[in-house]
């Protein structure tokens, strides 16, 4: 498939012949240009080498050859493109397999038509891809590896969200942005944005609690200078920290960690500060 | 690469309003915003309101970039009020204190009349 001068080169692989033709035409419709496949052998037919495609919507539930499998031909193509995985069964072991195979990005189907396109313009290039290194991938303990980017954080949010997807919505949304505050400043502050360096993360799940463990590759910081952060603001000056980070020449912020200390329960950091875990207590039934 | 924010502007009198639609977070929606308000400062307006109802996600980046631009905006002899901010949008701003800096408005017409007069006109 040629290069459009704009927009992706997209494979929509589903065997919903009436979905197949919808992803079609909104995505053409975004400026996008689309082939589509109704089973996996079409699919990887339509690959080949992976080279002429930069993005695959891949639904998991195929005849003849499941989703999971066409993903690991996918993976080991001279040239994979990025594969967003969509699919009704969200049970934690096939996202853990989707993970474990470097599935890009997940969409729980059914899914608004703007999702489809939200996640495609969210998604990078495939050479810009990079992988995941999975450590663990049991429901009740997921533990990966991987470079400290801002587009790491997303796909790693993505998955992780998924996986606590039967939470009341208060409490996942609460846990969210607790998480996704502190996997930002492990991977700005500790990994300096850097795909080299490496940070690590642990989601423990109990029917009781949800722990989370994230370590960055810094060398972590001494709480009594974080002026620059909003914890350390008197009271009546909520905006004292501001002047601070101007005068460091730092980005407006400081508020992460003042709103992840309010959003769970627990929030320990071991003797360096550049680990750190958040502990969420639920409910019984939660 | 994360979705950008879209901002739609209009006027009422003297008074702008900026829509903020889609993900106010680092390194996406909060340049966005700070361009869009260091625009408006330099060209004098500097009666803003920031309609809140559409933002998807917010972060601490974004929240602080919320405080700096208000701060920018003060300095400039004006002000920022927000107007429909979500559920999420108001608990992360009334757990950063940040509730006792801004005025929030659930209405649009009570957010312009706060700035006073000459805001007559659309």
């Amino acid at each position: 498939m040629a290069k459009p001068p704009f927009g992706r080169r997209i494979l929509v692989v589903d065997d919903d012949r009436g979905l197949r033709h919808v992803l079609s035409e909104l995505l053409q419709g975004a400026g996008h240009q689309v082939a589509s496949a109704g089973d996996g052998p079409e699919a990887l037919a339509t690959l080949g080498d992976g080279s002429g495609f930069d993005l695959v919507l891949l639904d998991i539930g195929l005849p003849s050859m499941s989703g999971l499998d066409v993903l690991g031909h996918i993976r080991n193509m001279a040239s994979p493109p990025l594969v967003i995985v969509m699919t009704a069964d969200d049970t934690s072991a096939t996202l853990l397999e989707a993970v474990r195979r470097q599935a890009y990005r997940y969409i729980r189907k059914p899914f608004p038509p703007s999702a489809v396109i939200d996640v495609v313009s969210e998604s990078g290039t495939p050479a810009s891809a990079l992988s995941i290194e999975v450590v663990s991938a049991k429901p009740e303990w997921l533990e990966i590896v991987a470079p400290c980017t801002l587009e790491m954080a997303d796909r790693i949010q993505s998955f992780v969200l998924h996986l606590e997807a039967n939470l009341p919505e208060a409490v996942r949304e609460a846990v969210a942005s607790a998480f996704r505050e502190l996997l930002t400043n492990a991977i700005e502050w500790g990994g300096k944005f850097d795909p080299n360096r490496k940070v690590r993360i642990s989601c423990v799940r109990t029917s009781r609690l949800l722990l989370y463990r994230i370590a960055d590759p810094g060398e972590g910081f001494d709480i009594d200078k974080l002026r620059h952060a909003a914890i350390t603001n008197p009271d009546d000056d909520p905006m004292r920290h501001l002047q601070v980070r101007e005068e460091q020449g730092l980005r407006p912020g400081g508020f992460g960690l003042a709103m992840t200390r309010s959003l769970v329960d627990d929030l320990i950091y071991n003797e360096a500060r550049n680990e750190v875990i958040l502990i969420k207590y639920l409910d019984e039934g939660e | 690469m994360a979705t950008r924010m879209r901002v739609i502007e209009r006027r009422i009198g003297d008074v702008t309003i900026l829509q903020l639609i889609g993900r106010l977070e680092l390194e996406t929606g909060d340049i966005i915003l700070r361009d869009t308000i260091n625009r408006l400062v330099e060209a004098g307006q500097v009666k803003l309101v920031l309609d809140m109802k559409e933002v998807t996600r917010l972060d601490s980046a974004g929240i602080g970039m919320l405080v700096s631009k208000y701060l920018t905006v003060r300095r400039a002899g004006g002000s920022i009020k927000i107007l429909h901010p979500t559920e999420r949008t108001d608990h992360l701003m009334d757990i950063t204190k940040l509730t006792t800096v801004f005025e929030v408005f659930d209405d649009e017409a009570s957010a312009v009349k706060s700035f006073g007069a000459a805001t007559h006109g659309v």
